[in-house]
């Protein structure tokens, strides 16, 4: 069953069957569906092919995806923080944590300030799917970047940073009137630049 | 809110209400800039004595450009200093905890300042523009993006020398930008004002410099 083009409950007994559906059917299933959800809207988001429809897709918002996300990229990088850092994992971990939710909010903020009209979930949604070729990044260079010397860490690290980039510039710069695309694009780059900078050196 | 809101609400109808610096069209008249005019203002924000900053700004005063020169500086800070922390084999051992250190200090000074002026200027009479003053704050700043990026220079002096040109210019931007404020108070309450200033603008750049930037001499051992 493809929960995301479920139609909307006519009515209170058709909501019910729903919810019984959903408390029936196992675990696993219910995760499976959620999984596939992520990856679709995954694919969607950073595969420029895939954006047919203009964006449409991301009405459907979700923050699962996110959350994962900024889940991976914190663990990764606290993973090594001892032999890496002066601070401690538990302080990276809050560190990037706090940067990413922060970070899209502030982000998101911005285009609505300057004109933009977003639901302010949405855009948190795309730029928390645009961390992922960050967290890529961030594991290419835990596992091994001990053995690379500095310039070679550097080419999948400016890879990614361009690809979560490209990926979420479209949709912000379509938001907001043409004489302030790059001060609606700007934060943006700020953004990945800051998370792709801790993947590089933590 | 009402210090705050008194000029305002005439040219701004969005902003009557009490709460209405809740809201996010309250704040909207101040993000109408475009990107030229950012980087203009940026620019003549190196040039203290030069009349360019306030002709720009007169009439529409932005709080793009404090919000994320500010973000730029404490990026810059952390990749520097995270630099500056290599030594010379190579091994290296970095801090992220600039990250919150530097986004309390550069935010706490460019938007706790104008407060803390506006309130001590409101109680002495003046007439001063709450966000015009966080305006010229947060564009003040701007000269710690191409001082941050010269401490990558791990020399001492140089360092000090960048955070002293920094003081001198920023200080003297901010009181030639209050200066047609200033010239309506009275002789004494002028330096209450220009105190303020100066200490503000002296404990930024002395914790800039002794918490990030702390230099260490080749031979030590850490």
């Amino acid at each position: 069953m493809d929960y995301t083009n479920q139609k909307h409950p006519q009515n209170y007994s058709q909501m019910e069957d729903l919810k019984t559906l959903d408390l029936e059917e196992s675990v696993s299933e219910t995760i499976m569906r959620d999984l596939r959800m992520i990856a679709y809207k995954l694919k969607y988001v950073l595969i420029p092919k895939e954006q047919e429809d203009n964006g449409k897709e991301l009405r459907n918002w979700d923050l699962w995806g996110p959350l994962i996300f900024c889940l991976a990229l914190a663990m990764t990088l606290s993973f090594k923080a001892d032999s890496t850092t002066t601070s401690s994992k538990s302080d990276v971990f809050a560190i990037i944590f706090v940067l990413i939710w922060v970070g899209a909010f502030v982000v998101t903020l911005n285009a609505q300030l300057l004109g933009g009209k977003v639901s302010f979930f949405q855009s948190v949604c795309l730029l928390g799917y645009c961390v992922f070729p960050i967290n890529i990044e961030a594991i290419i260079i835990a596992f091994i970047g001990s053995y690379l010397p500095f310039v070679v860490k550097l080419i999948p690290v400016i890879i990614c940073f361009a690809w979560s980039a490209y990926s979420s510039v479209g949709f912000m710069a379509s938001l907001v009137p043409p004489h302030k695309k790059k001060l609606a694009v700007y934060p943006v780059f700020l953004f990945y630049l800051f998370l792709s900078w801790f993947s590089l050196i933590v | 809110m009402d210090f705050f809101q008194e000029e305002e609400e005439e040219e701004h109808p969005e902003q009557k209400g009490c709460c209405a610096f809740l809201t996010i069209k309250y704040y909207q008249p101040y993000f109408n800039v475009s990107e030229d005019d950012v980087i203009d203002r940026v620019k003549a924000s190196f040039l203290p004595f030069r009349k360019d900053f306030h002709e720009r700004v007169a009439g529409n005063p932005d709080l793009w450009g404090p919000l994320w020169i500010s973000a730029t500086i404490i990026f810059l800070i952390t990749a520097v200093a995270n630099i500056n922390q290599m030594n010379l084999e190579g091994q290296t051992t970095y801090s992220v905890a600039y990250v919150p250190q530097s986004a309390a200090l550069l935010y706490c000074i460019s938007f706790g300042t104008p407060v803390i002026l506006t309130l001590v200027m409101k109680i002495l009479g003046s007439d001063i523009r709450f966000f015009h003053t966080l305006c010229l704050y947060g564009y003040s700043m701007s000269i710690l993006m191409p001082i941050t990026i010269l401490c990558v220079i791990r020399n001492s002096i140089l360092q000090w020398c960048l955070v002293g040109y920094g003081m001198i210019s920023s200080s003297s931007f901010l009181i030639m930008g209050m200066r047609k404020i200033l010239g309506d108070l009275e002789q004494s309450k002028r330096y209450i004002i220009i105190g303020i200033v100066l200490a503000m603008q002296f404990s930024l750049y002395l914790l800039y410099k002794l918490v990030f930037f702390k230099v260490i001499e080749k031979n030590s051992t850490e």
